[in-house]
């Protein structure tokens, strides 16, 4: 009798918990193990005692996602099973994220590499696209980096479904220097359009190694944005003045992007610019990306393995030390922010610093 | 999630990932009607036998008298609460989604449990409220339980957890009627099916047809699609020939091929709707449960001997393994480090914190 209760006994046995890694919002996160091979592998502990009307939603997500989601790119979910009134997610163990690693100014990274973290975050949410689900909180602390320098997209606690376009949605998503602005105008129908805006963001700051629209209340980052990118016309972006909280913030120019982005090549540039577009409609879409002559063209991405990755976890230092930077001459688009922008000295490919990056093969994970 | 036709059938065209045939529901909740069978007579049957050990250890002799259910007399009970979910969906304006998904939850947590352990009617209710989050359309549990009579927080609330795990917390639901409404599009888009040969009405019938099969044992043997296609073809036999025709390979054999196991599946899945798709005979239902008053698990009925013994091992167990622990931390902090013991200290309690419970 109670084979669900048994089940759930086999599996809790299975895997062995150890000790505390990190505290989410939601949940405790530990360091474990496969008991029976030693595999390792994060265990996040929901308590769900807390909440009154009982499974909380960010849990329901993450289960119900990435229970389907099965790719080299999406944080693999191995398990689920519950003690007492627990829910445990055993997920991949993943020693970084991008976030730490953009931080960690001892490492240079060579524009192969940036191509190789965006190759592989795009593959990722290409994937998620392909089965109608919007993740909804991309920034680079939610892009994890395995031991093998696999990148993967992790925590859905935010993602749904789009499967009815007419369906209105919650504007209150994705992190604010992240957020596209249809949804900092409050619209309440959107798409896979905002994931791309936030895979510009992080494009962005891994050239520049610092958050490339850092606004400080919902106001102030439609004007970041502006600033930066120029505000949108009505030719540009049609209707947007009708939008739900539609408020003018200003009007600023178009800078180049060049201007700031002085390293980058020009395809480069050319795809950062199309995840940037303010129509959403027009943004370049993730399978459409994948085929952007960036990808396609030289450097090769650098081999997941050659990627440069920090120390560990637990050594990362708590306040890192500025060297390899120095303020910004930002032009006239984006001044009013320069207080807090630094530009990354780019070095170049002929640096030698590593040994030249393999090829990464592009049609090896397209299926799966 | 939703299913289009092209999608989510086994036949999906060259280059187009089937979707669906990594989906959890493809891989976990498809079975054959034999295997059907078999899996809700042998939960039954475990059932039966021990109930039957409880209620002898109880007072021996006493369980020679008691009618067990059988599995068709549980079956009919799920179905008439199954039933219950269109009724309670239409009084809160739920969408059609989480009907759906409220359905087959309900249908699967039946096979992995029986109706003598836990009682169709929480477990429905329990499905319900699950389905609005999972689908993410939540209401508070307040607003769902005071809208629902007779009906406490901790009906709802003390099932979640076994409803979830026994569905393998595996909340994506494909339903037939996305299928359907991506077959209905795929037709608009064929040149010589105009608009005077696909009037809508032949959608909304079929489309009745699918919520009908939700009676039925349907999904949990066929793919959403193929039930939408039998929905189409009960209606509209020639609209339902020519999404097929536009779908078929090429190759004359292959297609005959395909067009014989279509026609196989679809007269298979029209007998189901036709035959299994009323809902049942209440007063049939109202006797199985009057039985089931005289043979439900007394480990699972709050209060009774039975349920008080187990309960009593249960926190036994507990109770050994919170001193097991205890004594493991006094080990650690009797440890040899000589100059450790502020920091062994400070080990312990955070590992106490940590894993209060568990
Ligand atoms: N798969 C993993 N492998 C290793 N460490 C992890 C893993 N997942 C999470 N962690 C660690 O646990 C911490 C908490 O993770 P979690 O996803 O719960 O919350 P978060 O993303 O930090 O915050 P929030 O809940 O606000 O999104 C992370 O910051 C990270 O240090
Ligand atoms: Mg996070």
């Amino acid at each position: 009798m109670d084979a669900v209760e048994r089940a759930n006994a086999e599996k809790q046995k299975r895997w062995v918990k150890d000790q505390k890694v990190g505290e989410g919002t939601y949940a405790v996160v530990y360091r474990g193990r496969e008991a029976a091979t030693g595999r390792r592998v994060a265990i996040k502990k929901i308590k769900i005692g807390q909440f009154k009307d009982g499974l909380d939603m960010s849990a329901i997500r993450e289960v119900k996602y990435l229970r389907e989601l099965h790719h080299q790119n999406v944080i693999g979910l191995l398990d689920v099973f519950s003690s007492k009134t627990n829910l445990n997610l055993v997920l991949e163990f993943l020693d970084s994220d991008l976030e730490m690693i953009i931080k960690d100014r001892s490492l240079v990274f060579l524009p192969a590499d940036i191509k190789s973290w965006m190759a592989m975050t795009i593959r990722g949410l290409e994937f998620c696209h392909r089965n109608f689900i919007l993740h909804r909180d991309l920034k680079p602390n939610n892009l994890l980096v395995a031991s093998d320098g696999q990148l993967k997209i992790a925590d859905f606690g935010l993602a749904r479904d789009f499967a009815d376009p007419g369906y209105k949605m919650t504007s209150q998503v994705i992190t604010r220097w992240y957020r596209p602005p249809e949804l900092l105008f409050g619209c309440r129908y959107y798409s896979s359009a905002v994931d791309i805006w936030s895979v510009g963001c992080i494009f962005a700051e891994l050239m520049l190694r610092t958050p490339y629209l850092p606004g400080e209340t919902d106001m102030d980052q439609l004007r970041t944005i502006f600033r930066a990118l120029g505000t949108p016309t009505e030719e540009e972006w049609p209707g947007y003045t009708k939008l739900p909280d539609y408020i003018p913030v200003g009007q600023f120019p178009k800078t180049p992007l060049r201007d700031l982005f002085t390293a980058a090549s020009g395809d480069a540039l050319n795809l950062l610019s199309r995840c940037l577009i303010y129509e959403p409609r027009r943004r370049i879409t993730a399978i459409e990306a994948l085929h952007h002559p960036y990808f396609t063209g030289l450097p090769y991405p650098t081999h997941p393995s050659k990627l440069p990755r920090p120390a560990s976890r637990a050594s990362r230092p708590l306040e890192e030390v500025d060297g390899n930077v120095d303020m910004v001459d930002s032009g006239p688009g984006v001044k009013a922010v320069a207080s807090n922008r630094l530009k990354r000295k780019l070095s170049s490919p002929m640096d030698g610093v590593r040994p030249l990056a393999r090829r990464l093969d592009f049609t090896q994970h397209k299926g799966s | 999630m939703t299913a289009e036709p092209s999608e989510t059938h086994s036949n999906s065209p060259p280059g187009k990932a089937p979707l669906y045939e990594a989906s959890t529901q493809f891989k976990s909740w498809r079975y054959s009607p034999k295997r059907l069978r078999h899996v809700r007579q042998t939960l039954n049957a475990a059932a039966v036998a021990a109930i039957r050990k409880t209620l002898e250890a109880d007072e021996p002799g006493s369980s020679t008298s008691v009618s067990f259910l059988q599995p068709d007399d549980e079956l009919l009970l799920v179905k008439l609460y199954t039933t219950k979910i269109p009724q309670l969906c239409g009084h809160f304006r739920f969408p059609e989604e989480v009907e759906a998904t409220a359905i087959s939850y309900l249908k699967r947590f039946y096979l992995k449990n029986t109706v003598m352990d836990w009682h169709p009617k929480n477990v429905m209710l329990t499905a319900l409220f699950l389905a609005t989050k999972t689908t993410n359309n939540p209401i508070s549990l307040d607003s769902y339980t005071s809208n629902i009579p007779k009906t406490s927080q901790s009906d709802v609330l003390d099932l979640e957890f076994l409803v979830a795990q026994s569905l393998n917390f595996e909340f994506a639901v494909w339903h037939a009627h996305r299928a359907l409404w991506g077959l209905w599009l795929d037709l608009q888009s064929l040149p010589d099916v105009t608009e005077s040969l696909r009037p809508l009405e032949v959608y909304e019938t079929a489309l009745k047809h699918v919520r009908v099969s939700r009676f039925t044992d349907a999904e949990l043997i066929y793919a959403p699609s193929q039930i939408a296609l039998a929905a189409l073809s009960l209606v509209s036999p020639f609209l339902c020939q020519k999404w097929l025709d536009s779908k078929m390979p090429s190759d004359p054999i292959a297609a005959e091929s395909h067009r014989q196991i279509l026609e196989q599946t679809n007269s298979e899945i029209e007998n189901m709707i036709m035959q299994h798709g009323q809902p049942p005979d209440v007063e049939a239902a109202r006797e199985v449960d009057r039985r089931l008053k005289l043979c439900k698990n007394p480990e699972k009925v709050v209060g009774s001997k039975a349920y008080l013994t187990r309960r009593a091992e249960e926190e036994r167990r507990a109770e050994e393994k919170r001193n097991k622990k205890a004594q493991d931390i006094r080990k650690t902090s009797e440890g040899e480090d000589p100059f450790g013991s502020q920091l062994a200290g400070s080990q312990e309690s955070q590992s106490v914190d940590d894993d209060d419970d568990d």
